[in-house]
């Protein structure tokens, strides 16, 4: 059944495409995928990383584009694509465990089934493969008298009992308990060591980063940017990569004129702030932050609106306010554009670092804290 | 379209002919008819009368029954003569219709009604073995009786009247009535002749009562049964009785689905206008009876004391051999178990597979199928079980020969089926998407998916709702009499004709139900028990 000749670029995707009626998921997508390559798919929910997953074995049908897998078109209507699933397993976020059947029972439907293996002989690789997951005491228990992480491995391990050569991981964490979760990553870990090929949709990106060979970030419908893991996580090219990687919220706020509603403004960067659970020292200093960076600006509000953004970088836990303005070149933070300068004191008294940027036609200026 | 045409002409026929011979309540005067007739009984009736005071002693004031009739609670027989005859005469009264004649006399007995109207003849019969009841007043009115044929066929018409006019002549006729109606003899004369000719189909009621029909050691007899049999004799036919609803017995010589009606029928022009008669063969007086103590005063009543709490016992033993033994009537309750059983169990297989068919075709993606079932399901559900039955029967295979109980098995299976597709689709539902999706994913081909994961689980969900929905098609099957199916209900009323005991065939009936519904359930919660994983287990563990 492996030949290894054929099995060079085992999955090539080619300008794949999905859509719901009005909603385009997925916008064009081509994808190489070599023989014991454990690749990530990270990205922001809603962004069709699963329905990508799920359009490679068909539980979804593309709407354009081609798939290849072992040089066989999956969409082409002669192709056995059942046949093709059983080399290419799936594990669900929702483990998706036959109730009726014992763990061991999961574990041999398959093989007896479908690869035509004796019962005895499926029982036996089915224990040496729970075994392999660590539950061989469980091998009788029904699914739901296992726990979430259990059952995880469970359906890992009815993927392994097919002997598949690849598998794709559908969100396999993100149902379970956070103490559940090292288990199951424990096992894929393993797995990614043996040399098995994998495509992974995951939100834990510690994990993601120690085990994969490559990194797509997903958005926007195609692929935003790829790959290694040093690349994607600590040194992201693009904006909304580093904005997903740093786990960065932003709030946005326009200040038309030297006339704003400061309490407005004031209630609705609170508002944020609750958001994020950000201390109330934190809180405090943001908040007089952007008033005193206001009355810093004074009257060069009146030339042109102020475009405020206030973002916050979970990973870091840093804050940081922009202020950018369309005009002639103009730097509030000189000393010289004052009559008095506490604003300012204040400013540089509380922010780590304040820096004013001139980019074409604007001029930025950006503090950032803690 | 032709078709579907010809199929609503026959629904509409249909309606009428049962809405005609159930409710007959004075669509035409009828008074024309009893003055012609009332006066016409041929000789022999005037000599039965006489036998009437003879042996029973015919109670009351005056002879005529009518003044003391004028306000009281009055039963009579659903769409006869009597039905008719009552609510023309004693508008004051409280008219009561019941469906069979021993519903009727349990009527007079347990004092639902103040009296009740029936044929004179039977009355007699019941009189001799009955003391607790009598006759009010004289025969009030005469009706004649005679064979009815479906419109088209004169032939058999005119064969009848020869044979009668021939029977008549050679002494035959008048050897049957004194046997039959003046001796109140069951004994049976062999009719011998060829059966070379074929069949001719007799329909009748087997619960007329003596001495025109009853059934005795499992088989019928009575004065129309060997009139038909002489007359299928002088034919040279097999006799084949199918034995009906009287609401039915009309509506099936219309629809040739019985060549002829041997069974008392009473000659009126509304049944003239759906199938015609032979000329009368016999009068039937029409009488009223009541519970002697209500016709006679206090000492008629008197000595009816009830006896001791012992007699009981001794009542449900008599009882026991009345229903039971005498005449062989287990065997009338064994073919009766039988045949509900067989249609109950043929009727969900069929059912089964039919909703399983259904329930694919509801869940399909392509939205005629979808909608053809849910249409099927929306009609089936909507309909009684007992229309959809005459429909299929009167209606869908009214000009082909089929058996009554195939007919029975499809109506309940139908009905059935778009109970169980329901049932089958939310069990279907009810189990996540993501386990046919990891089947799949696994390899699986769709079918393999249904096949391997879906259905034992889907199995083992419906069935609680699957077993009720069978007991309940299991007691359903009581109304196939209508259909002229013996079935157990029905051999429960032949025997309630016969012993006009209410107690013990209801009861008998009533547990044998019990024991069919238990046993078949006992079956299905083996079923449930093997399909339970865990129970498996337990099993495997204590093994």
């Amino acid at each position: 059944m492996q030949t290894e000749k054929g099995w060079q670029g085992m999955i090539q995707v080619t300008h794949l495409s999905k859509t719901y009626g009005d909603v385009t998921v997925l916008k064009d997508i081509s994808l190489q995928v070599e023989k014991g390559e454990v690749i990530s798919i990270i990205g922001p929910s809603g962004t069709g990383k699963s329905t990508f997953l799920r359009c490679l074995n068909l539980l979804e049908r593309p709407s354009g584009g081609s798939i290849r897998v072992d040089g066989i078109d999956l969409l082409d209507k002669k192709s056995d694509v059942p046949r093709i699933r059983q080399r290419m397993n799936m594990v669900f976020q929702s483990f998706n465990l036959f109730a009726h059947l014992t763990a061991l029972e999961n574990l041999t439907t398959g093989p007896v089934r479908l690869l035509g293996m004796d019962k005895h002989q499926a029982e036996q690789q089915g224990m040496e493969i729970l075994k392999l997951v660590g539950l061989a005491e469980k091998a009788h228990h029904y699914p739901d008298e296992l726990s979430g992480g259990q059952k995880q491995r469970v359906a890992i391990a009815r993927c392994l009992a097919m002997q598949p050569e690849i598998i794709l991981f559908d969100e396999p964490t993100s149902a379970l308990d956070p103490t559940m979760v090292s288990e199951v990553l424990a096992v894929i870990r393993r797995l990614a060591k043996e040399g098995m090929t994998m495509l992974i949709v995951t939100h834990e990106m510690d994990f993601a980063r120690d085990v994969s060979s490559r990194v797509l970030y997903l958005d926007q419908g195609v692929i935003y940017e790829e790959g290694t893991p040093h690349q994607i996580f600590e040194d992201p090219q693009k904006d909304r990569t580093r904005a997903f990687i740093n786990r960065i919220r932003s709030f946005n706020y326009c200040i038309d004129g030297p006339d704003y509603d400061l309490y407005a403004m004031n209630a609705e960067i609170e508002a944020f702030c609750e958001k994020q659970i950000l201390p109330r020292k934190s809180r405090h200093n943001l908040l007089l932050l952007v008033e005193e960076l206001l009355q810093v600006y004074g009257q060069q509000l009146g030339t042109a609106p102020l475009e405020l953004r206030i973002a916050y970088s979970e990973k870091h836990s840093s804050l940081e306010i922009t202020a950018e303005q369309t005009g002639e070149p103009y730097n509030p933070l000189e000393p010289a554009a004052h009559d008095d300068d506490l604003s300012l004191k204040i400013i540089s008294g509380i922010a780590r670092t304040v820096t004013y940027q001139r980019l074409g036609q604007t001029n930025r200026v950006t503090v950032a804290l803690g | 379209m032709n078709k579907m045409l010809s199929y609503l002409a026959a629904l509409l026929l249909l309606v009428v002919l049962v809405a005609v011979d159930l409710t007959s309540s004075g669509i035409n005067d009828t008074e024309e008819r009893w003055k012609s007739f009332n006066f016409t009984r041929p000789c022999f009736a005037d000599a039965q009368v006489m036998q009437v005071k003879k042996s029973v002693q015919a109670v009351g004031t005056s002879d005529s029954p009518a003044e003391w009739l004028a306000n009281k609670r009055i039963g009579v027989l659903l769409g006869s003569v009597h039905d008719t005859y009552a609510i023309k005469q004693y508008p004051q009264a409280t008219i009561l219709q019941y469906k069979t004649p021993s519903d009727l006399v349990l009527a007079v007995k347990s004092g639902k009604v103040d009296a009740a109207f029936y044929t004179h003849e039977t009355l007699l019969e019941l009189l001799r073995h009955d003391t607790d009841l009598a006759l009010v007043g004289k025969p009030l009115f005469s009706v004649p009786i005679g064979v009815g044929f479906n419109k088209r066929n004169d032939t058999l018409r005119t064969q009848f009247g020869a044979f009668l006019k021939q029977i008549r002549e050679n002494g035959q006729f008048n050897d049957m009535v004194s046997r039959w109606i003046l001796q109140g003899s069951t004994q049976t004369v062999p009719v011998e002749g060829s059966r070379a000719n074929g069949r001719l189909i007799i329909g009748t009621v087997s619960d007329k009562g003596l001495p025109f029909t009853i059934v005795k050691d499992n088989r019928m007899i009575g004065f129309d049964i060997e009139l038909a049999e002489r007359f299928a004799a002088w034919l040279g036919k097999e006799p084949v009785f199918m034995d009906m609803e009287f609401g039915s017995l009309i509506a099936a010589a219309s629809t040739n689905k019985i060549d002829t009606i041997f069974s008392t029928l009473m000659i009126t022009d509304e049944r003239k206008k759906q199938i015609a008669f032979s000329e009368p063969y016999y009068e039937l007086g029409a009488s009223v009876f009541a519970l002697k103590k209500n016709v006679s005063g206090p000492e008629a009543g008197a000595d009816h004391s009830p006896s001791a709490v012992s007699s009981f016992f001794k009542g449900v033993v008599t009882g026991f051999q009345n229903n039971i033994l005498h005449e062989k009537r287990y065997l009338l309750i064994l073919d009766g178990l039988k045949t509900t059983v067989i249609i109950s169990i043929c009727a969900s297989l069929f059912g089964t597979l039919l909703g399983a068919a259904v329930c694919a075709m509801r869940m399909s993606r392509h939205p005629l199928p979808s909608v053809a079932a849910r249409g099927y399901i929306a009609v089936l559900r909507g309909i009684p079980v007992l229309v959809l039955l005459m429909l299929i029967f009167y209606v869908v295979f009214a000009s082909v020969n089929i058996s009554p109980i195939l007919v029975a098995v499809i109506a309940f299976g139908m009905n059935f089926g778009a109970y169980t597709a329901e049932i089958f689709r939310t069990g279907i539902e009810g189990i996540d998407r993501g386990q046919s999706e990891a089947g799949i994913s696994l390899g699986f081909t769709r079918t393999g998916t249904f096949m391997h994961i879906v259905l034992p689980q889907m199995v083992r969900r419906i069935l609680p709702v699957y077993k009720g929905e069978f007991i309940s098609l299991v007691k359903m099957t009581s109304i196939v009499g209508y259909i002229a199916v013996q079935d157990l209900t029905k051999a429960g009323d032949i025997i309630r004709s016969r012993t006009f005991d209410a107690f013990f065939p209801l009861v008998m009936v009533a547990i044998l139900y019990f024991l069919i519904s238990w046993g078949l359930m006992q079956a299905l919660d083996y079923l449930e028990r093997a399909t339970d994983p865990k129970c498996r287990r337990r099993k495997a563990g204590r093994a």
